[in-house]
């Protein structure tokens, strides 16, 4: 901190020397990181920043497009759906993903018999290929004889749901398989945060009479706060950037019931190679997710509390 | 500091002084004609005639290396625009479909090759039409040497089992659905298909444009109205797999075939190959064969679609002439010999190629009059807007075949989503 601060005075040449070197060398600790943030981070950023106002198919040269992009964005049906997909995937995934990880987090909070199998095992299918989660769910969610359906009409079910194959159910199946993919890694989050409400305030709580439910609502719930808002910030970029589960699990269909804005924008921009109009959405993307993050933090203090 | 400078020269200096003959070197032997270059392909490791055609190429031509630049090919084209947008050189590319090649077309990333074919005096008739089709505003940008058609492939054994006749040459989409029904049995895990639709669109869109009278590029769609009807229905009544299943399992079209559970399979003629290596290798034991695609009432027997592979050069290529002479003789008779014996159907099909094909080991008998076609249409067109088209299709042909809209409202979307599309 002191050497970033330090400005260039007016003082002895060979002391404004030292504080150059001190300086040179600080810089040189970051630099290794820095190229590769440049390099691949903030350049391709920019350059996207400029392309959403240009027009380019990846060959020819770029032309100045103006706000064409973002007009051209209010008559596109597909965005308009892509959008509303995007929304409702976010809607579904944050409070679902949220209320499972929490869920899973005190029951293996319990001083169970095998707990550390359990955490690992709900941990797994955070670091299992995603491919191959997609492709099992599928296969669990076969229309016909799949797994699911088959417990569906053995209990009854007259017409199970088609899942993937069918438009009203094909988000759902998706949500369904993002959330049992993310919660173990939000269970984590969630047990740290659990092993570091101190026993004092339970046991303050018992001795005054509070009931199981009680302790959960006044001690626990609010404890975790900093943690909840954690996640909700994280899982709602998470899920508004959701493409690889859904391309891999229904490439955006049945139609277009699954088609989120992230493979809006790969298909504008790598099958129609319309670059300038794939980075325009990108960056309507961009504002949405910043702005959300934005009225989360402002939210924040009305809610999280940190004891 | 001064010492360690020198130091750090005379460790580097020996290394620049070798570098510096490395680049004379190979500078030199560049000045005797030396070629060397490169071209994409995909799957390099199970795709054989790739090394073979290089290797009967270079035999001939020792001063000539070919390098080949191997990419998966579910990603090649996407890696090969990535490349040419990046500038990079690479001689010759090979073009997958018609979509890739409209795009780098349209993109000025290919060269025209009409005055290297006047030159060389290529009789371009030999490939029966797929060098008008590869021709864009009276210039031809490639040169075709790989071409498949659709034709269909049945089980002997279920045609046997039913006592039915294998299927002809001459059999239209109509016979076709007929006899699918009659070959429908059973059910449950030993039901047996009369037919399977890959859940590709093109399985039921191509039959569409058999006729020549319309192309995948439309205004109005009307007219795939009646052969989606015909397999929609066809999939109602259960004569073959359902497409939402299919489409959930993500199952490969040689999967039901090669279980024996589908009688009659429309597919490309690269299966050809798939289906000899996986019986060579045990993994069915059933006699199959092959008959013409089969065609709509009033449409010439032996009218079917296909696909085009070819060759095109690099604008940025530094080697463009040899380039082109690598091309033509990938694309010539000679060529087209070497890619048959492979068991790959070249785009030159004449007697001797054909007579070549079917020596391949395992081939049915029936290749040789199967094989034969009087038309051939393209998969897709020329069309600067492909791309667009065919995400509409798609995404419509997918909500038709898994019912969520009518044969009727999904021809009628695509119209008004096709009508909305920048011109």
């Amino acid at each position: 901190m002191s050497i970033l601060s330090l400005k260039p005075t007016n003082t002895h040449p060979s002391k404004r020397r030292s504080q150059f070197t001190k300086l040179a060398i600080a810089y040189s600790f970051i630099l290794p990181n820095l190229i590769g943030f440049l390099i691949f981070t903030l350049i391709p950023m920019v350059f996207s920043l400029i392309l959403a106002f240009m027009n380019w198919d990846g060959a020819n040269q770029i032309s100045w497009a103006g706000l064409e992009n973002f007009s051209q964005m209010l008559r596109d049906e597909t965005f308009r759906i892509s959008l509303g997909n995007t929304i409702a995937f976010v809607a579904l995934n944050v409070p679902l993903t949220m209320a499972a990880s929490l869920g899973l987090a005190l029951l293996l909070n319990q001083p169970l018999r095998g707990r550390n199998f359990f955490r690992t095992t709900f941990f797994f299918p955070y670091v299992a290929s995603l491919v191959a989660v997609a492709v099992v769910w599928n296969m669990l969610f076969f229309p016909s004889a799949g797994p699911v359906n088959s417990v569906l009409s053995m209990l009854g079910v007259q017409n199970p749901p088609r899942w993937s194959a069918s438009v009203d159910w094909a988000m759902l199946t998706v949500v369904m398989a993002s959330v049992w993919r993310g919660m173990g890694y939000y269970m984590i989050i969630y047990l740290a945060a659990l092993q570091n409400i101190p026993t004092i305030l339970y046991e303050a709580a018992a001795v005054d009479g509070a009931d199981t439910w009680q302790k959960f609502r006044y001690i626990t719930l609010p404890m975790l706060t900093p943690a909840t808002f954690f996640i909700s910030v994280m899982l709602t970029i998470a899920s508004f950037k959701v493409f690889d589960l859904v391309m891999v699990m229904t490439g955006g269909g049945p139609g277009r019931a699954t088609n989120v804005l992230v493979i809006h924008i790969f298909n504008t921009a790598f099958k129609e190679f319309r670059f300038g109009y794939a980075s325009s959405i990108a960056m309507v993307l961009f504002v949405m997710v910043i702005g959300i993050t934005v009225i989360q933090f402002y939210m924040e203090r009305r809610w999280v509390n940190y004891q | 500091m001064a010492s360690l400078f020198n130091q750090r020269i005379g460790k580097l200096l020996p290394v620049a002084l070798v570098l510096i003959l490395i680049f004379t070197a190979f500078g030199g032997a560049s000045a005797q004609d030396q070629v060397n270059l490169r071209m994409t392909v995909w799957d390099l490791a199970t795709t054989p005639y790739w090394q073979a055609l290089v290797d009967a190429y270079t035999a001939q031509n020792p001063n000539v290396t070919i390098e080949l630049v191997d990419i998966a090919s579910a990603e090649y084209q996407n890696v090969v625009n990535v490349m040419l947008s990046g500038g990079d050189d690479v001689d010759v590319i090979t073009v997958k479909d018609i979509p890739g090649y409209s795009g780098m077309l349209t993109r000025g990333q290919i060269i025209p090759l009409n005055d290297y074919i006047k030159t060389a005096n290529i009789d371009l008739s030999l490939y029966s039409g797929a060098a008008e089709e590869l021709t864009y505003e009276g210039s031809i940008y490639a040169l075709p040497f790989r071409s498949d058609i659709w034709i269909l492939y049945y089980n002997k054994a279920i045609f046997d089992a039913a006592s039915l006749p294998y299927p002809t040459n001459d059999m239209t989409w109509t016979e076709f659905e007929a006899l699918a029904r009659k070959l429908t049995t059973g059910s449950g895990a030993d039901k047996i298909y009369g037919a399977h639709f890959h859940t590709w669109r093109s399985t039921v869109q191509l039959p569409t444009v058999q006729d020549g009278k319309n192309i995948v590029i439309a205004e109005d769609y009307s007219f795939m109205a009646p052969t989606y009807n015909m397999v929609t229905s066809m999939q109602h009544d259960g004569i073959i797999m359902d497409y939402g299943e299919l489409k959930a399992g993500n199952i490969h079209y040689s999967g039901p075939f090669k279980n024996g559970q589908v009688a009659m399979l429309p597919m490309g003629s690269w299966f050809i190959g798939s289906l000899i290596a996986a019986q060579n290798k045990g993994e069915f034991d059933f006699p199959w064969g092959i008959a013409t695609y089969p065609h709509p009432d009033g449409v010439k027997a032996g009218t079917t679609a296909g696909t085009l592979t070819s060759l095109a050069i690099n604008k940025a290529s530094k080697n463009q002439d040899a380039a082109f002479r690598f091309i033509q003789f990938y694309s010539s008779v000679e060529g087209a010999k070497v890619l048959a014996s492979l068991g790959n159907l070249p785009a030159i099909r004449t007697p001797e190629v054909l007579e070549v094909f079917a020596a391949v080991s395992g081939v049915p008998a029936e290749a040789q009059t199967a094989l034969q076609t009087t038309t051939v249409r393209l998969e897709l067109p020329m069309h600067p807007n492909v791309g667009s088209y065919e995400q509409i299709l798609n995404e419509e042909h997918e909500l038709i075949m898994t019912g969520s809209v009518s044969v009727e409202d999904g021809i009628a979307e695509i119209n008004r989503r096709v009508a909305e599309l920048p011109k």
